[in-house]
């Protein structure tokens, strides 16, 4: 991969509006309610509340 | 009085014989560490919400030290003190990841961003940073961000505290 010299960024946060919060690129996610710790390279998390999945989506949202 | 201003300019200040704790509410993104850790001194339902009698000063520096925002801090009242405390000590520097300040660009670039699930609260991610939302794209360079997991916020999609008032678990 070329690197860009320009942009520091690591990670990607995107707000998807009315859904999850989607992040993706180089990260650590440390879950301290069930303590797990992983980089899954790209994850989906919860914004709503609702999920049975949590910290994850489960589209609970759009119900 | 002479005011120091790096501690404070807008806040509060909570003292025991021997430390003056700071708190800068613009500055709190909600990690929420302080009350988990030690809720006999730092209480948000009570008014005022810090009792600096409510543990040891030992115990109120750690916890202080691990506020991840400058939202706390604390000083030895005893100013003579200040002066023997590290750099490393002072929470104003605490932010700034030793892999950062220890070379000079190369490796530093790939540190990855910390994602941390609060226990009951938002998520807190630090490091570096390209946040989207709505029309919003944001380059954050070694810098904090906490989100709403618990849909309520009033400052969507950042966490504005909302997640205790209602009990939110998760």
């Amino acid at each position: 991969m070329e690197e860009n010299k320009k942009s520091k960024t690591q990670a990607v946060v995107e707000v998807i509006e009315y859904g999850p919060l989607k992040i993706s690129g180089n990260f650590i996610v440390k879950d301290l309610k069930r303590n797990k710790e992983e980089s899954p390279g790209e994850i989906w998390l919860c914004r709503c509340g609702k999920s049975n999945d949590k910290p994850y989506c489960d589209g609970s949202h759009k119900k | 009085m002479m005011e120091d201003e790096k501690h404070l300019s807008k806040g509060k200040r909570y003292r025991n014989k021997d430390i003056t704790v700071y708190w800068k509410p613009s500055a709190c993104v909600h990690a929420s560490y302080c009350y988990r850790e030690l809720i006999e001194v730092f209480d948000p339902s009570r008014r005022p919400w810090v009792d600096m009698e409510g543990s040891t000063t030992d115990r109120i520096i750690e916890v202080v030290n691990l506020c991840p925002t400058d939202a706390l801090s604390w000083k030895w009242n005893d100013e003579e003190k200040n002066n023997d405390v590290r750099a490393d000590q002072y929470n104003h520097v605490k932010f700034r990841r030793p892999e950062l300040l220890q070379s000079n660009g190369e490796a530093s670039d790939k540190v990855p961003v910390s994602v941390k699930i609060m226990i009951d609260g938002p998520v807190v991610l630090k490091g570096d940073i390209e946040l989207n939302y709505g029309t919003t794209r944001k380059e954050i360079n070694d810098g904090m961000i906490s989100i709403c997991r618990c849909g309520l916020s009033d400052h969507q999609p950042f966490c504005d505290g909302r997640h205790r008032k209602i009990g939110f678990k998760g």
